[in-house]
């Protein structure tokens, strides 16, 4: 075309004479393509000695509308296979019990820690957040959560708000969150502390499904030290009440000599030993300090976090961690070290004695019990050219747990009391613009 | 209105923000990475450069060059190299666009109010004012120039965007390697490329909502001018019409894109490819594609 032509040539001839001798460097300019931008991360976990194994994969997609003003969802897909220690203790002989649907008897071998007889089960899980800002210096959020698996449902809602003082170097947040579960057991709820029963009978099962309801409020404080050190500190109030048992979760009644589970014969099928099962508070209050300071040696950015919870179930736990990003190329790569210790809940009881007084609440669950947990990890992320981020995380966790000294009878001193437990973590990550 | 004031200095995460206002707009420029001092010897041209323009083309101070122009209308003035430059240039645009720009417009302020209300000028009021416009009734004779009595010429329409582009060149003496973003209210300039290599970015106000980003562009080199009616914009019958006036006219331009940004080279390129297509009103986009440059449109 012509006239174009003579417009551009016209245009920059006027122009190379109004600036003179002025040496424009070329136009480089592009908009950024940020409206959508995604996470997608595939996680392996697995337990040692065949225990749970679980395999994630999560897709997080943000909207960006600018004005600070974002969307985002997260859709995540479970698969969790395996066994977890049912609570009940080792013993010399082989033990068998009654599967949780009542219908069939599984069998653990002398000396092994009985577990849970083996699941497949499969979660889905969908988050939503809107986050904008108010007014000046005031940032809202809202979200929506949603998950289920088989026989479980999760819904949950939460709404914080953020305001910024002291030109934005300090923030200070409150956050409310409400959720309520519902459990719906595979052969249905056991009554607490009712004993095992034969294949067939499930005399001592209530049907239907039990809710729980969770409510958290958290206040958190942000303060930029200077310009390379950030504190965060939080403190969080939880609030559950409703059906807080683990449905599969036993405890074997034992013998106050011996030590050993008291022996039964069954009517036809069944456990040819004495359990019942678990029995929890229905409410339990948890607080919890969280403390995180973020520090940049130039390049480098240590992360150092503290945590303290306490529950009135008697539980006190204390975490550390550390984190260490060290710029490599065009990356990065992050060493992390976790520690973390709990003491055990008021009512745990590695096995009931027969005849002493039943206790009104009773679980042994390992997870309940004393134990404390190593994790060292390491992250390394890559930046591509076009901007994207991938990254590979693998992480080694070291559990290691106690029973009181006074709670081991007779012959379980022989045996294995607390099992250790080992876990492989393994995580892909991809984020990526659209 | 001051013709100078003062330059703040911040820093931000890895570079410098020096602020102030110039022109009757917040001005602000960015300078990566680099010695205080320097940063500040880098602020301080850049903002002194902003006042002068400022002082040198503003139509109100007394000693500026365009107020004696128009001051000595109805006689013969001689004017300076930049501004005889400035003059020529304009002139180039009036032919551009066929006279629909022209600096000797600015008269039409006189009953137009661009202030979000509905007064509208009777056609009296503006065949009035029209006599006094039109580039063509000028004796320009480089360096002599003569207005007709009762005409007043405006550099406004330009003289920012030259601004930005004659900071940048004033920086590039100072620092030639330094990378640094000139924004004076949305004309943004960058000479080098950053040391880490990223690009700036730049944020496009949304027409609709005053300070949020519509866009965001990323700007490694070059230029980028933005002209719109977020906030200067007059109800008629119904419709909004734009602050831009037709100088052949007198009546603002009609549907017109609410926001065009352009890319170029220099800042001075891509405001008056802005400045031409808003006055094509409808037919702005083609203005747009013919010019070859990026664009976008609100």
């Amino acid at each position: 075309m012509k006239d174009k032509d003579n417009f551009n040539a016209t245009l920059a001839a006027a122009t190379c004479a109004l600036l003179g001798s002025a040496v424009a460097t070329p136009v480089v300019a592009q908009e950024e393509a940020s409206r959508w931008s995604f996470d997608s991360t595939l996680l392996y976990y697995g337990e040692s000695d065949d225990r749970v194994q679980d395999v994630s994969a999560a897709v997080s997609a943000q909207r960006d509308f600018g004005d600070e003003r974002k969307l985002s969802a997260t859709l995540t897909a479970d698969t969790l296979t395996g066994a977890s220690p049912s609570g009940a203790i080792a013993l010399d002989r082989p033990q068998t019990f009654t599967s949780p649907s009542g219908r069939a008897v599984y069998t653990t071998s002398a000396g092994d820690v009985p577990l849970d007889d083996s699941f497949l089960d499969t979660r889905f899980a969908l988050n939503a957040s809107w986050t904008q800002p108010l007014a000046r210096l005031y940032t809202f959020s809202a979200g929506l959560g949603f998950s289920t698996e088989y026989d479980y449902t999760h819904l949950g809602a939460n709404l914080s708000l953020a305001r910024d003082f002291n030109k934005r170097n300090t923030t200070v947040n409150a956050g409310v969150a409400w959720s309520q579960d519902d459990i719906d057991p595979v052969g249905g709820r056991p009554i607490p502390l009712s004993q095992m029963l034969d294949v067939g009978n499930n005399g001592n099962k209530l049907d239907g499904s039990e809710s729980k309801d969770v409510l958290d409020l958290l206040l958190g404080f942000t303060q930029v030290l200077n310009r390379t050190t950030v504190l965060r500190v939080n403190y969080s109030y939880s609030d559950s009440s409703g059906y807080l048992n683990d449905p599969y979760k036993l405890l074997s009644v034992v013998d106050p000599h011996t030590g050993d589970t008291l022996s039964r014969v069954p009517v036809g099928q069944g456990p040819d030993g004495v359990y019942v099962f678990e029995s929890r508070p229905d409410t339990r209050t948890k607080q919890s300090l969280y403390a995180e300071v973020k520090h940049a040696f130039g390049k480098p950015v240590m992360h150092f976090s503290y945590r303290y919870m306490t529950d009135d179930w008697g539980i006190d736990s204390h975490t550390g961690e550390v984190r260490l990003r060290w710029p490599l190329g065009d990356g990065y790569i992050e060493p992390q070290l976790r520690y973390y210790t709990q003491s055990a809940a008021d009512f745990y009881h590695a096995s009931l004695v027969d005849a002493a007084a039943v206790p009104r609440y009773a679980s042994a669950d390992f997870r309940l019990g004393e134990f404390d947990a190593t994790t060292v990890g390491v992250k390394y992320g890559h930046d591509t050219a076009s901007g994207n981020e991938w990254s590979i995380r693998a992480e080694y966790y070291q559990q290691r747990g106690s029973v009181p000294s006074e709670q081991i009878l007779g012959n379980q001193a022989n045996r294995e009391q607390y099992p250790d437990l080992s876990a492989v973590i393994v995580q892909f990550g991809y984020r990526f613009k659209l | 209105m001051t013709a100078s004031g003062t330059a703040t200095l911040s820093r931000d995460a890895d570079h410098w923000i020096g602020r102030f206002v110039a022109m009757a707009s917040p001005c602000e420029v960015l300078i990566d990475d680099a010695p205080p001092s320097v940063a500040r010897q880098v602020l301080d041209a850049v903002s002194s450069e902003a006042w002068r323009i400022e002082r040198k083309f503003s139509r109100y101070r007394a000693d500026s060059a365009v107020h004696k122009i128009n001051e000595s209308a109805g006689s013969e003035t001689l004017v300076d190299d930049e501004t005889a430059n400035l003059l020529d240039f304009a002139a180039t645009l009036t032919r551009l666009s066929d006279g629909a720009f022209d600096i000797t417009s600015g008269v039409l302020r006189k009953v137009w109010t661009f202030d979000g209300g509905d007064r509208v000028p009777s056609q009296e009021q503006i065949d009035a004012v029209l006599e006094a416009i039109g580039w063509h009734k000028v004796e320009w004779r480089r360096p002599v120039l003569q207005l007709r009595t009762g005409m007043q010429i405006d550099l406004g329409g330009i003289g920012k965007e030259y601004a930005v582009d004659s900071a940048a060149e004033l920086v590039a003496k100072i620092a030639p390697r330094l990378s640094c973003l000139i924004n004076f209210g949305g004309d943004v300039v960058v000479r080098s490329q950053r040391t880490n290599g990223r690009p700036w970015r730049v944020g496009i106000e949304s027409y609709a909502r005053a300070g949020a980003a519509e866009r965001v562009v990323q700007l490694s080199s070059g230029a980028l001018a933005t002209s719109g009616d977020s906030r200067r914009f007059v109800f008629h019958d119904g419709h909004r019409h734009s602050h831009i006036l037709d100088a052949r006219t007198g009546w603002p331009v009609r549907n017109a894109p609410h926001s065009i940004t352009v890319a170029a080279d220099t800042c001075t390129q891509a405001g008056t490819i802005t400045t031409l297509a808003m006055l094509k009103g409808r037919d702005a986009e083609e203005l747009l594609k013919a010019s070859g440059a990026q664009y976008w449109l609100q």
